[in-house]
Formats: structure tokens, sequence, C-alpha cells
């Protein structure tokens, strides 16, 4: 009865809304928008990876959507100072590796409240951005959008690297020594340091790849379009939270799969479209969206609870 | 080892720092602006910050007891339009439909506290649902475009003008503020919230009653939001559903920054009045000083890191001395 | 957050760390405020003061408010009086008043305001004439009562009826067609939208608006938005974008559907972000007024007004510079918005 619970209550509330389409609304299914609408959902997908990774190690990251959007508008400004899209590309993700070890020092080295850090860095970034763009869009060269893949091809190609990633993170997380030392420290910050885990730097290694993986997801929405809107990101972290948590991942850390992550962002990644698809009007989307959070976990709540 | 809190001397104190920080902050932008010194702008100060410091005082006994309610600014949202919908449209006067807003904002914090401390889930995703909940709710309520407006001059009273010559809403502010101050350090109550946040399992075999406790501080957050929103519909002259857009952050800011711990188990309602005050003014004495406001975000930021290095900082030295050095006895 | 797990603590604190520490903190509050102490003396200075105008945006980070602060920084570098350019950097619609506010402590000689919210905003201008300082309005207005002039670069009815009437030309007045906005809650959205559904509803019978989404000013999700409605509603004839950052976004979306030409792209918006689109055919126009001009008028008006060139009753308004503009009643006119297009586009580098 244990196995899966919040995965299980998730891909059912999934499985309910997706036949509410096909019954209602067999237009969504359609193929080629699919495509674009799952596309633009990898790069969530990436930052919603970090964010499981952090709070599995009993942390929040707070500042990802600021960090995204530092990260798109400089890999804009240099792509469009003529870098080669591999130089841009190895410089964003220096960037973001950057400001997440920033975070990581930050918690695990000066041992602040994740929380209180990451609003800190989520508001400076932030503003920071604002003070120096002043909000202008940055325009990008021709060739740099699908990497001159082309669209489908460019579609797939997103689509694939991030799948293929979250594979990855979720073996290593099951199988690496590193993988389970995130855990390990999450469930018991003490315990882990008396097996000999440096809890600090399993931390530190927390945001670090947390930062590299939002750079990477900042990479690749900025290919999906000729410009960049320096706003881009806005929101994004409560989204990638929210996925992860309403994906089953414990906030108190220790206890969680990035399978349930994917699950979770595919609900809430569903909502939004399907409610257009099912001609329900925009001023209801926030409610739902809430009420569906709430269900999903409650459920649990419910089912956990001494009979 | 025992968590036993450490009462470090008074002149160290994380509120005497903050206080400090408070009284330069004021000295300077005394210094820059010369206006910022006047009563109109102490008036001003006064006004500004009066929502977002109420929501700062019923976060405090939520994070004290371990948990946070990222719901209050939708709420304040919420309460706001249902204000406006019980006096337009239900035609009630303002007193009583503020007195069933503060009914209805009870009623959305039992909510919050139903699933939290009925169903034992975690306040975090519980309040992120009801964030999203809450604003929904508002806009669907207006369908997004109905504004709440031409409040009779009376109610408006509450948010424009002054009584006993300071702004109206001041008082209420202060009313609350001692409320919660003595609910906090006063009673088995506020003793027993910090129980919870310090250590749950050990309130709990300490006979606590955890469920009731963290029921209530949810409600109460509930009912200090909604009566932030009715002073903000004063302030403003008009409702609408997107009232207080972001304010649980900047509540959240002030707590932090007044030295109470997220963890839970630590803090003061003074230091959290004294970090409202720190952000007012820094927010305020910024247009005075004729800084852009995103500079207000960036020094908020630092302001943030800097307040709670200098409470951690030296902790973490000694803990690195006392490790260089072998503790006296196991 | 959890409870993770808290630093032990150590028995005794280093004395000396915190208040070098807050001090520190003082120090770099202090060296912010710091930077343009000059001004601020010289505002005590009192005697052959100069005139201070505040320019009130909607929100900051908007190109469309940074080409009116650069019309509005030229006109007043012309006139020989401080701008201040402040405004909220996020939604909540109390920000705007509560800057108001603090200008009017701040003693500024006018405040020109772009109002986000009709009524709220009104009370802070209000309290700013009953102490003196000028008020007018731009871009959108407030209560009559609460200014002097509103410098009006398209009314509500023009701009809704702007855009229902070239959507209509552009799919022949038949057929299904979205709107793309920022916020349900703001409210010049709602009113363009008021005055949009109402020109429908009296011209184009055979026309249909079938929704109606917020894209919450960015564009990305404008995008996303964009795709689902194409595809939610196969019929449809038109993306309609009442706010700039939607623009690009839906136009994007219709490249990358393939569906450039079927489905039209209009809006709101500044010419060198929808350029590339507009170039490929896939936007087919986007309406806007001569962003510059309007913060340059603005300036004008407010120091005319201060300086008393400006009275109630006037029927033109000449500006230093030598242009002229309407004035009706008490809205000083800039003009007919504007409809870039293929053929036009390339004029304009705003």
């Amino acid at each position: 009865m244990k196995a899966w619970p919040r995965e299980l209550s998730v891909g059912l509330a999934l499985a309910a809304l997706l036949a509410a389409l096909a019954a209602f609304a067999p237009g969504f299914f359609a193929p080629q928008p699919l495509l674009s609408l799952a596309a633009r959902e990898a790069p969530v997908l990436l930052v919603a990876c970090g964010a499981a990774m952090v709070i599995v190690c009993r942390q929040i990251d707070i500042s990802s959507g600021s960090q995204f959007a530092v990260v798109s508008v400089v890999a804009g400004l240099l792509a469009a100072e003529g870098w080669p899209p591999a130089a841009v590309a190895t410089a964003a993700l220096a960037l973001g590796t950057a400001l997440g070890a920033l975070n990581g020092f930050l918690v695990a080295g000066l041992g602040l409240p994740s929380i209180v850090v990451t609003l800190a860095t989520m508001v400076t970034w932030r503003e920071g951005l604002r003070w120096w763009r002043q909000g202008a869009f940055v325009n990008l060269p021709d060739g740099l959008q699908w990497l001159g893949l082309g669209q489908t091809a460019g579609q797939w190609t997103l689509l694939a690297t991030a799948l293929a990633l979250l594979t990855l993170l979720a073996l290593a997380a099951r199988h690496l020594a590193a993988g389970r030392h995130l855990y390990a420290v999450g469930s018991d910050a003490e315990a882990a340091r008396l097996a000999g885990i440096r809890p600090g730097a399993v931390t530190f290694g927390a945001f670090t790849a947390a930062g590299a993986l939002t750079a990477l997801a900042a990479l690749m929405n900025v290919i999906q379009s000729p410009q960049v809107d320096p706003k881009s990101g806005t929101g994004l972290e409560l989204k990638a939270i929210a996925a992860v948590v309403v994906g089953g991942v414990a906030i108190a850390g220790g206890r969680g799969r990035l399978a349930g992550v994917l699950l979770g962002l595919l609900l809430l990644a569903t909502v939004g479209p399907a409610l257009t698809h099912l001609r329900i009007e925009a001023h209801w989307e926030k409610a739902i969206q809430g009420a569906i959070i709430l269900l999903a976990v409650a459920a649990e709540g419910a089912r956990r609870r001494p009979a | 080892m025992s968590p036993s809190p450490t009462v470090p001397r008074p002149a160290l104190r994380h509120e005497t720092v903050l206080l400090a920080v408070v009284v330069l902050e004021w000295l300077c932008f005394h210094a820059l602006g010369p206006r910022f010194g006047t009563l109109e702008n102490s008036f001003d100060l006064l006004r500004h910050s009066a929502e977002i410091g109420l929501l700062a005082l019923a976060m405090t006994p939520v994070i004290l007891t371990g948990g946070i309610d990222l719901s209050v600014g939708s709420l304040l949202g919420l309460c706001a339009v249902l204000f406006g919908k019980l006096w337009r449209d239900a035609g009630l006067d303002p007193a009583a439909a503020a007195g069933c807003t503060l009914v209805l904002g009870a009623l959305a914090g039992g909510l919050n506290a139903t699933l939290i401390a009925g169903l034992r889930l975690p306040p975090l995703i519980v309040t992120l649902g009801t964030y999203s909940l809450f604003r929904g709710l508002a806009e669907a309520i207006t369908r997004g475009a109905d504004t709440f407006t031409n409040f009779p001059s009376a109610f408006l009273f509450l948010g424009q003008e002054r009584w006993l010559g300071l702004p109206t809403q001041a008082w209420l502010f202060a009313a609350v503020a001692i409320a919660v101050w003595l609910l906090v350090h006063r009673t088995t109550f506020g003793r027993a919230c910090r129980a919870q946040g310090f250590a749950p399992e050990g309130a709990r075999y300490a006979g606590l009653p955890a469920g009731r406790q963290l029921a209530a501080v949810y409600v109460l957050s509930g009912t200090i939001a909604a009566l932030a929103a009715v002073i903000y519909t004063a302030r403003l002259g008009q409702a609408r559903a997107d009232a207080g857009t972001g304010y649980e952050l900047l509540a959240i800011t002030a707590v932090v920054l007044g030295g109470t711990s997220i963890f839970g188990g630590r803090g003061s309602v003074h230091g959290t009045l004294l970090g409202v005050a720190a952000l007012a003014i820094l927010n305020n004495g910024l247009v005075h000083a004729r800084q852009p406001r995103e500079v207000a975000g960036l020094l908020t930021g630092a302001l943030l890191l800097l307040a709670l290095a200098a409470g951690t900082g030296p902790k973490l030295w000694a803990a690195r001395r006392a490790r260089a050095t072998p503790p006296p006895s196991p | 957050m959890g409870r993770a797990a808290r630093p032990r603590d150590p028995p005794s604190l280093p004395l000396m760390i915190k208040p070098a520490l807050s001090l520190l903190l003082c120090g770099l509050v202090f060296l912010a405020g710091c930077g343009r102490a000059p001004e601020a003396a010289r505002d005590a200075g009192g005697g052959g003061k100069r005139l201070t105008v505040a320019l009130l945006p909607k929100s900051k980070g908007n190109a469309y408010f940074i080409s009116c602060r650069a019309g509005a920084e030229k006109a007043a570098r012309a006139l020989g009086v401080e701008l201040l350019f402040d405004g909220p950097t996020d939604t909540d619609p109390a920000k705007q008043n509560e800057i108001i506010e603090n200008w009017i402590t701040l003693g500024v000689d006018v405040i020109a305001a772009a109002c986000e919210n009709r009524e709220g905003i009104s009370t802070a201008l209000r309290k700013a004439q009953a102490r003196g300082i000028k008020v007018i309005t731009y871009d959108a207005d407030a209560l009559p009562d609460a200014r002097a002039f509103f410098v009006n670069q398209a009314t509500p009815e023009g701009i809704g009826h702007t855009l229902m009437d070239e959507a209509a030309r552009l799919t022949n007045a038949e057929g299904e067609f979205a709107v793309i906005l920022s916020t349900l809650t703001a409210s010049n959205m709602q009113e363009w939208l008021k005055h949009i559904r109402a020109r429908l509803a009296e011209k184009y019978p055979k026309m249909k608006l079938v929704a109606v989404r917020p894209c919450d000013d960015q564009k990305d999700k404008a995008q996303a938005e964009a795709t689902t409605l194409m595809s939610a509603h196969p019929n449809l004839r038109l993306l309609m974008n009442i706010c700039s950052p939607a623009v690009p976004g839906a136009a994007e979306a219709v490249k990358q559907a393939g569906k450039a030409g079927q489905v039209k792209v209009i809006g709101l918006g500044l010419p060198n972000e929808n350029r590339r689109y507009v170039k490929d055919g896939v936007t087919d126009s986007v309406i806007l007024w001569k962003t510059e001009d309007l913060g340059a008028l603005t300036v004008e008006a407010a120091v005319a007004l201060a300086r008393g060139a400006l009275q109630p009753g006037a029927t033109t308004f000449r500006t230093a510079a030598g242009a002229s503009y309407e004035v009706k009643g008490d809205q000083i006119l800039l003009g007919q918005p504007f409809i870039f297009n293929r053929a036009n586009i390339d004029q304009f580098n705003f």
C-alpha cells in the first residue's frame, strides 16, 4: 500500500484530466501543438529536477526563477555580441553554476537558512537585472534558434535532452554514492556526518547542481525564440517547487523520486492548456490549480491518518 | 547535548543590532533627504507599513511553530474582494461588512489549519495551494474585472485620516501588535508555539495539544490577513482581486530579518516589528534619497544576508574554535 | 523548509563580531544613499531651486515606459527641469500610491502619473493637489477631479475601436478571434476589452471572441497561451494582443505552428520588438503612438502647468520645442495612434 503513494494519486489526477480532455476536447492531442507545449515545458522540468535535489537535501531554492532570467539575458547578450553558440553555452553554464554555488556557499558554508539566502538572492538578481537592463528585450542573431536544427527536430532534441537528463539524475540518485548522500543528508544531517558524509559538501553540491540545471534550462528556453524577455522565469521557482512537492518529494527532506516530479509537472503543466481546451474562462484557472494541488496532497494526508 | 537556547548579553541580541540598523537608517536618510524626518513622512511610513506589518505579525507565531503561511497575500486580495462584495452587493454597512470579512478570513485560515493540523500536511505545500486558490477565488468572484470603489468617507477615515494625532490604522496596528506580543511572549500558548517549533515530538510528549495550537496559529493568521484587507481597502479607496500581490514574501522577509528562525522555536514579535521598520524605512528613505526602487530591492537582499550573517557568523566562528580545542567533558 | 538540522548553539559568543557586522551593514546603507547627496542638498537650498517633475510609470522594467522616459528626459534637459522617474517593480496596486505619497512629502512640483488603477490612485493624487502640487496624468487617466490635464495618447475607446476595426479588416469581419492580455486584473486591459467587446457587438456580428487569456506580461507565457489557443480553437482567424510582450510571443507561436497568414496577429506593441515578425509577414499590424513624443509632451505640459503657461480652458498647447497640440476640454491630444505594418515599420526605431 505504501509503494508510490503520492505518485499514484498524482497519476490518477492526471489520468482523469486526460480522460476529460479525450472525451470533451480531443483537439488537445493533436501532435504538433502538443510537441510545442512539451518543448516549452522541457526547461521547467530541468529547473524542477534541480529544485527536487535541493529539497531532498532538506533545503529550498526560491531564487531559480531569477537565476533563469539572469542567465537568459547574459546568454542572449553574448550571442548578440557574436559569440559562437558553444562559447555562449559554456559561459551561461559557468554563470549558472556560479550563482548556484553562491547560494550553496551561503547555506552550507555560513550555515544560513536556505529560504532566507535564496529569498535574498532572488530579490537581488531580479532587481539587479531590472536596474541593469530596464526590461529591454534582447534580440538574438538569426542562426541561434533551434541551433540551426529546424523546428521539429529542435523541439524533439530539447525534449529528449530533458528526459535523458531526468533519467540520468534519477539513476544517479538511486545508484551513485553522491545520490544516496543527498538522501542521507536530507534525512538526518547529523547521522550522515557520523556515517562519514560531509553534509556541507553535499548541500553545496546540490545548490551548485541546481544552478547548473537552471542555466541549462535557460539556454533551452533561449533557443526556442529569437528574442529574450528579461521577465522570463518570473514565478518559475514556484512552478518548479509546486511540481516537486505535488510529485511527492517530502518538503522535510530525504524522500522523493524524480519520476514523481515528472508526474507532478505533467499534471500542473496540463491544467492550464486543458482549461483552455475545455472552454473554461481564464479567471477560474488559479482557483482550479490551487484546488488540484490541495486535493493531490490532501488525498495522501487523508489516507495516512490512522483509522 | 541539549539545544538549550543561549541567552546572549542584551547588547548583542539580534534585536539590539537591528534597532541600531533602524536608527542608523533613520539618521542616514535624515541627512540625505531634507523632508525625510518630518512628522508627515513618519505618518506616511506608518500608513504604508500597516498592512505588511500586520501580515508579518500574523506570520511570526506561524514561523515560530516551524511552519509558514504563503497564502496571506492572496487571502488579503480575497478578503478585500469579499469585503467589497458584502458592502456593495449585499448592502451591509462597512462596519458589518468588515466584521463578516474577519469571520471569512478566519474561515479561510481554518482551511489551512484543517489541512496542516488536521491532516498533518506540510505547511509549505498547503499554503502554496491556498496561495493559488485564494487569489483564484478573488479573480473568479470579480471575473478579474470588477473593482469596488466609492466607499463612504466614514470608512475611508480608517485608512486615510488621523485619529488622536496618528493615522487611524496605526492605532489598530498597535493594538494588534500588543495583542500578538502578549500572546507570544506572555502566555502559555506562545510558549507552546515555540516548544512546537523547537521540537515537535518533544512538545507532543510534554502533553501539549499540538494540533489545536497549530490550528489556532493559522486561524489567527487568516483573521489578521482579513483585517489587513479592510485597512488596505480603506487606504486605497478601492478593492480589486490583485490587492496584496507579493505581500507574503515581504512579510516573511520582515519576520526573518527580525531574527525569527525560519525553522521555528526562536524569535520575537518586537524583532518582527523592527524588521518591518527596517524595510519600511529603507523603501521610503530611498525615495527621499532619490534612488530608483530597484535599489531598495537590492539593499533588501543585502540587508537580509548581512543581518543573518551577523547572527550566525559568530556562532560558526565559535563552533570552529570549539572544535579546534577539545571539549572539556563529553 | 522543514526542520533542518539546527546548528548547535555554542555556549558563548565572541563579543566583537556582531557590532562590527552591524556597522558594516549600516555603512552599506549609508553608501547606497550617498550617491546622489549633492542633489538632495541643493533641493534643501531653497532659493533659485529648479522645478522638479516626477514621472510615474505603471511599472518599471517595461520597454514602453523606457521609451516614454527617453522622450521625457530629452524634454527635461531642454527645459532645464529636474526629472524624477520611478515606479513600482511589482503589480500590487498600492505601490503607485505609496510612491506618490512619498513624492508629496518630498515636495516635488509636478506629478505626472500613468495610472494603473483609476480609483485607487486618485486618492493619492487628490492629496497631492490639496498640498499645492500640480498633477497631470498621461497614458492612462485618473478620475477627472484628481488631476488638471490628461495627456491623451489615445482614448480607451479609440484604442479598442482601432484594434477591433483592424481585426475586422484583416479577417473580412468574420470568424473567431482571441485576446491575450497582461493580467485579468489590470484596469487598462479591462477598459480596452470593454470597448473591443462593445465595438464587436455593435459592428461585427459575424465575428466571435472565443477566449481571453492572460500572459502575466511575459513573452514566453504569451507564446504558450497562443499555441494552446490555436489548437483549442482550430478555426481561429486572429490573435489580438493588448499588452506589448504578448505580440512577439503570439507571433512566434503562430510561426512555429506554421499558421502564418492563416492566423493573423495584431496588437499593441513597440516596433523594435516586432520588426522581425512584421517583415516576415507573421504579424500584420502593430498599433502604437509615438512613445517618446508622449513622454516629452507630458513633461512639457507638466512644466507649462507649473509655470502657469498652461491654463484650464486652453484650446491649443504650444511646446517650448515649437510643436503644437490640440487641447480638448482637459485633455491634451497627442494625435492618432499609428498603425505599423510592413510598409512603414522601418521608419521607426523605438
